[in-house]
């Protein structure tokens, strides 16, 4: 049962073309989206976000089509995003922000203060709260990005690069919230540090300019890596190196055999 | 990263008690704080201390009453816990202390926090932290909430633009300030609407626009909060200049709701900051058109003539409240262009 259904998903991004006839199915898990600079993967996180429109295909959200407006809505009350980049109102405490995105979802009223702590508290600025967010660090503040983004519980949530930013340990703690969200959401995860994949995701998806290049596990890319001499420190970077190549390999092969 | 410390000290009971008594001279009560945050047991006997003071008691009652409302289901989301003024009184015991020692500092410490900075959190802050929701200085973030014009740029605008028509008209002795206000005046909400709403004016935008409330539902919202800044300041600063021919100081209203009204609807095409230059400038270059540049009285008085023929009279008015039907019927239709980040 797949909470992300998509079909022939084609999106331009100014004279480019960022995806091109994608279809991807993901459910219940934490899936890493991963990809050289430029491959898609926010072109493909803001579609699924609603915020990008796409030039072709279907986007199904939780049974629902988001070309409708009807449908668009009741995904929007169920869906985290973190943006890549994101401002916020710099006279806010952290408390503030999140309630504020709170009453934007639409979470209803009463509930919203314990809402607001719970999520502070999971990601661990529960002695910030009320901190003004601009008195926060780099870390902090897209930690702060998190909270908004699970302030609703959401069953779909969509993060583009999140551990940008994060030290080391926040990483890691960071990773085993990810693990803890991906048992009862559809977790989509972007990121270019592949060892945030290893640790933290049940499924891997590689784009590579605008086309899915690789499905699987992140074992299963380990697997790979192990098998091939390319380049990369670990196993699973060289699964990486090995895919990219195969798909871009192949893709010219196509191209000459169009020819 | 303090392993190494050569701090062999605990705080005892008696030092305890000084700091919730408020009577530990500045550089011991740092010292405690800097420790506290380290020491989970020393942090707990001085959560102990504070809530036995009369401080940790009304934290208390102002809790029960709180978790009253809370918990109460008649809707008051937003429990009032104004920050009552304590003063510290010799302790007496009272099992409460809980909401402190919940925040033990040793506990709750963020890996990203700077030692060695004296954080310097007086009990005070410590106790307004324990309440739920911090107090006071709602009205004015709900406010910025609503539009960031209303604490940007704009606001100072407006407020520049209600003064100088005052120091002009009184300072100066000029005639014809009130012309001058009713038109610019409706120009104010349409640059108010286009600094509100948008990808380039709102910080928050692209998180905004994956909500369902973030679509137009938040820029009428913002238009409200716009219209309520600027239709009194103007109109008051209107009615306190001489009239000397021009139009009665509330004429601008209903010109300005269309104009406001048409730059959303028109935002749903081309953008909010393109809409406002096209209604904004299309009434400035209306008004301000015919009438000769820098030409003292004679100017005032053409510019008096001009907007009597674009306010005055039933006919004008009449013209200007359909054109806000109008816009009104036009943006409804045009909800679902607001759903998607409008254009840049």
């Amino acid at each position: 049962m797949n909470s992300i259904h998509v079909t022939g998903l084609r999106v331009r991004h100014r004279k480019t073309l960022a995806l091109d006839s994608l279809d991807l199915g993901l459910g219940t898990g934490v899936h890493g989206l991963l990809g050289p600079n430029g491959a898609g993967k926010t072109s493909l996180i803001r579609v699924l976000a609603t915020v990008a429109r796409p030039d072709a295909g279907r986007v199904e959200i939780l049974g629902e089509d988001t070309a409708e407006h009807r449908g668009r809505t009741e995904v929007r009350r169920r869906l985290g995003y973190l943006p890549q980049e994101f401002g916020y109102y710099p006279g806010f405490t952290v408390r503030e922000f999140v309630a504020y995105v709170a009453w934007l979802k639409e979470v209803p009223a009463e509930r919203v203060p314990d809402a607001v702590e719970r999520a502070v508290t999971r990601v661990g600025l529960a002695d910030r709260a009320d901190a003004k967010v601009r008195t926060l660090s780099g870390g902090m503040v897209r930690r702060v990005g998190i909270a908004q983004a699970i302030v609703n519980d959401p069953a779909v949530l969509l993060l583009d690069e999140p551990t940008a930013g994060l030290d080391p340990e926040q990483r890691v703690e960071f990773r085993a919230l990810l693990r803890e969200l991906g048992t009862s959401a559809t977790v989509v995860v972007s990121t270019h540090l592949v060892e945030d994949v290893a640790a933290a995701c049940t499924e891997v998806t590689l784009l590579d300019a605008g086309r899915v290049a690789y499905r699987g596990t992140p074992e299963a890319l380990t697997v790979l890596g192990e098998a091939s001499d390319g380049p990369g420190d670990h196993p699973i970077e060289r699964g990486y190196t090995a895919v990219l190549r195969a798909h871009r390999a192949a893709g010219s092969g196509a191209r000459e055999a169009v020819r | 990263m303090r392993d190494g410390d050569a701090r062999v000290w605990h705080v005892s009971g008696e030092f305890a008690a000084r700091y919730a008594g408020g009577t530990l001279p500045e550089p011991d009560a740092w010292s405690l704080e800097k420790h506290v945050e380290d020491c989970a047991g020393c942090a707990s006997r001085v959560s102990d201390a504070v809530g036995a003071t009369t401080a940790g008691t009304v934290l208390a009652q102002v809790r029960a009453a709180v978790l009253e409302t809370v918990l109460d289901p008649a809707p008051d989301p937003v429990p009032e816990t104004a920050p009552t003024p304590v003063r510290r009184t010799a302790p007496e015991r009272h099992p409460v202390g809980r909401t402190t020692s919940e925040r033990r500092p040793a506990e709750r410490t963020a890996p990203g926090r700077r030692p060695g900075r004296p954080t310097a959190p007086r009990p005070r802050t410590r106790a307004a932290r324990s309440s739920p929701r911090p107090p006071g200085s709602r009205l004015p973030r709900l406010l910025w909430a609503a539009g960031p014009a209303v604490r940007g740029a704009w606001l100072p605008a407006v407020l520049v633009v209600a003064a100088g028509a005052l120091a002009l008209a009184y300072g100066a002795g000029l005639p014809g300030t009130r012309a001058l206000l009713l038109a610019v005046a409706p120009v104010v909400p349409v640059t108010g609407i286009a600094l509100s709403y948008g990808p380039h004016a709102d910080p928050l935008h692209e998180i905004a626009a994956a909500t369902p409330g973030g679509g137009l539902r938040l820029a009428l919202i913002r238009t409200v909060a716009v219209l309520t800044v600027s239709v009194p300041l103007l109109t008051l600063t209107g009615l306190l200049l001489p009239a000397s021919g021009a139009p009665a100081a509330a004429a601008w209203l209903l010109p300005g709701l269309a104009l406001s009204l048409g730059s959303l609807a028109l935002a749903s095409f081309i953008g909010c900051r393109a809409a406002a230059l096209v209604t904004g400038g299309g009434w400035l270059a209306a008004v301000l058109g015919p009438v000769p540049v820098a030409s003292g009285d004679a100017g005032g008085a053409r510019l008096a003539e001009q907007l009597s023929r674009c306010l005055d009279g039933i006919g004008a008015q009449s013209a200007w409240a359909a054109a806000a039907v109008l816009s009104a019927v036009l943006l409804t239709a045009r909800r679902p262009a607001y759903d998607r980040p409008l254009g840049r």
